[in-house]
């Protein structure tokens, strides 16, 4: 009955009501959504590589060596020689290393020119390893295996035939298109940067690049495809290497070692650390942004008290009949802080509904636009303690309100 | 008796100089109607207040029905006036967004008295023998006329089963032909259930309806000033 009064009375009121619950419900949706995101970035990017115990490159900032590397952002700054990848190989702490070589893409993916055993080896998420939805792995100079979001997006399928691109940029003027791919393989999808790359092998960058001069094509090029396949094209130098250790124990012996290598400048980095020196730089953002929506969530609270404030004036004929059929002057208060409560569990509920929505709406931009991939479950125990929070937060913002209307039930018309 | 008020005063605590009440005396019997006439501002409102229990007298007893409700702890008012005083106003009285129905629940739902299903059957009878028809219970009580409001207000006024029933003017609002119905059918109401009844009214026409009318002046040795 108290709960259909407090009800009832918020309907009677709906014009001022629906614009505080509008307000609220988008503040909360602002609020879940900031966390959902923050959350699930932070785990995307930790999913993203999981098993390499070290990352080498040319000596540079380790973050930066650490998003291009694997993250496929940003550009390298400079390749290391195929000398000290083999030194690196050799050494008998490293169980395995695998080269990745980096610069050219295709429609906007970039390519990744590695050995086979980057899909033996190389493993996301929790220790999951590379899986091929169809076909197989590269085993000619002029084959690729597909990321899953490049083969959905560009709509390839296996034995297709593709030119990839000189450069990063989304559309080239410098194609390879001389000596195009043929698609052998897909592999599933990841939810990782993986998802958005071209797999090819270092001997097949090479063989594209074999008559190009200081990044531009060399006319009167009379090499034929199979004259390619049959010579040896032996990289000189890859972008990247990544290192399986024997043993944990050793990991910082040996990037010790590589970083004190004496022929070239070298860089090795643990991804993990990487990873936490990429959360520190975010927190700041993140912060910032939850602050901000926390404000946003606030005001709104406030807007709903204030409403249910200058309701209380034009409710006193109906405080003073509910005090004379019986009701204690404290019942003006939980009416109030009950109506608060209802506004807060509708805005929490229209909320999350709008952000489930855009989540299922955004969920394919974010993943081809930023490589996001945004689950649409956010009822996780966080954003779940989140919401009671923002419950208690309204419910706390609303004792003014309540406690006027405590106030004025205690005042007898004269 | 129903009402004993014994040397009660009273003055708003914003105005500390002007006193409102000044009963030295005044009784009202179990059963019996008394007829109150005064001017507007003669402190008729705060007499029916301190009778209700929403104020309390600076000095002097209030009892009612035998019980000292100057004494008694604002819970137990609370409660006490939930379950045996019915008050019915000029106007305002039922909460607009509520329908009839809801607006006596609510009342009874303080006293706690009944549960809900012997409720419900005890409140349709008293709105069909108040003359609200069906159809109408369901409406929303700002959806009703001012005569059918007043009729639930007494409705709402008998669901406990008071034994004391405070109207203050509620003829005022009323139109002739309505307000000889509602008085007839207030005073049935009122003499079938043996209830106590304080009627308090500037319009000395209805004081032929009561065996017993009195002068606000007279009992309030005050009400000189307004």
């Amino acid at each position: 009955m108290f709960a259909k009064l407090a009800l009832q009375s918020l309907f009677d009121r709906k014009g001022s009501v629906v614009l505080s619950l509008m307000a609220m419900t988008v503040s909360i949706f602002v609020l879940l959504g900031v966390e959902h995101i923050r959350h699930q970035t932070k785990e995307n990017f930790s999913n993203t590589v999981s098993g390499v115990d070290l990352v080498v490159g040319a000596r540079t900032g380790s973050l930066n060596l650490l998003l291009y590397s694997i993250f496929r952002i940003g550009a390298p700054t400079n390749n290391i020689s195929w000398e000290t990848y083999e030194a690196i190989a050799s050494n008998a702490k490293v169980k395995w290393a695998v080269p990745l070589s980096l610069g050219d893409s295709h429609k906007g993916f970039r390519v990744l020119g590695t050995t086979g055993d980057y899909f033996d080896y190389f493993s996301y998420a929790n220790q999951q390893h590379l899986n091929l939805a169809k076909g197989k792995a590269f085993h000619q100079v002029f084959d690729v295996v597909l990321g899953a979001q490049v083969a959905k997006k560009l709509g390839y399928q296996l034995g297709d035939k593709l030119a990839l691109a000189h450069g990063i940029a989304a559309t080239s003027f410098s194609l390879h298109d001389d000596r195009p791919f043929t698609v052998v393989g897909i592999l599933a999808p990841t939810g990782t940067p993986v998802d958005q790359t071209l797999h090819v092998s270092l001997q097949g960058l090479e063989a594209i690049h074999i008559d190009w001069q200081q990044g531009v094509k060399m006319p009167g090029s009379t090499i034929t495809q199979a004259e390619l396949e049959k010579a040896k094209l032996q990289p000189k130098s890859v972008t990247a290497l990544i290192l399986g250790l024997e043993s944990k124990m050793a990991t910082f012996r040996v990037q010790r070692a590589i970083n004190q290598y004496k022929q070239e400048p070298l860089l090795a980095i643990l991804p993990g650390v990487a990873l936490s020196e990429l959360w520190q730089m975010m927190a700041v953002i993140e912060n910032t942004l939850l602050l901000v929506s926390a404000l946003v969530f606030i005001a709104a609270c406030l807007g709903v008290s204030a409403m249910l404030l200058s309701s209380i004036r034009e409710r006193q004929h109906e405080i003073q009949l509910l005090r004379v059929i019986g009701a204690p002057a404290y019942f003006l208060f939980f009416l109030i802080e009950l109506e608060a409560l209802f506004i807060a569990l509708l805005s929490c509920v229209l909320g999350a509904g709008l952000l489930s929505v855009c989540l299922v709406f955004l969920q394919n931009y974010l993943l081809g636009h930023f490589g996001l991939h945004i689950g649409s479950n956010f009822l996780t125990g966080n954003n779940l303690s989140l919401m009671l929070a923002v419950i208690c937060a309204s419910v706390l913002v609303a004792i003014i309100p309540a406690l006027s209307g405590y106030r004025q039930a205690r005042i007898v018309k004269r | 008796m129903a009402i004993d008020l014994l040397n009660v005063r009273f003055h708003y605590p914003q105005q500390p100089n002007h006193e409102v009440l000044n009963i030295p005396s005044w009784t009202l019997p179990v059963g019996e109607q008394v007829f109150i006439h005064g001017p507007s501002g003669g402190g008729k409102s705060t007499l029916l207040s301190v009778l209700s229990g929403l104020l309390i007298p600076d000095e002097g007893q209030v009892s009612i029905f035998g019980q000292r409700l100057d004494q008694m702890p604002n819970r137990r008012r609370n409660q006490f006036r939930a379950n045996h005083i019915g008050y019915v106003f000029q106007q305002f009285n039922l909460i607009p967004y509520l329908n009839a129905l809801d607006n006596i629940q609510l009342a009874s739902r303080f006293a706690q008295r009944k549960k809900a299903p012997v409720l419900l059957g005890d409140i349709k009878k008293l709105l069909t023998d108040l003359n609200i028809s069906a159809s109408d219970w369901h409406r929303p009580a700002r959806a009703l006329s001012i005569g059918q409001q007043q009729r639930v207000a007494i409705a709402r006024a008998l669901i406990n089963k008071p034994e004391l029933l405070i109207a203050d003017e509620p003829t005022s609002s009323l139109d002739p032909f309505n307000k000889e119905a509602f008085m007839a059918l207030l005073m049935s109401m009122v003499s079938e259930n043996g209830i106590s009844l304080v009627f308090v009214s500037h319009d000395l026409s209805l004081s032929h309806y009561f065996n017993r009318v009195e002068s606000l002046n007279v009992i309030n040795r005050c009400g000189d000033s307004p």
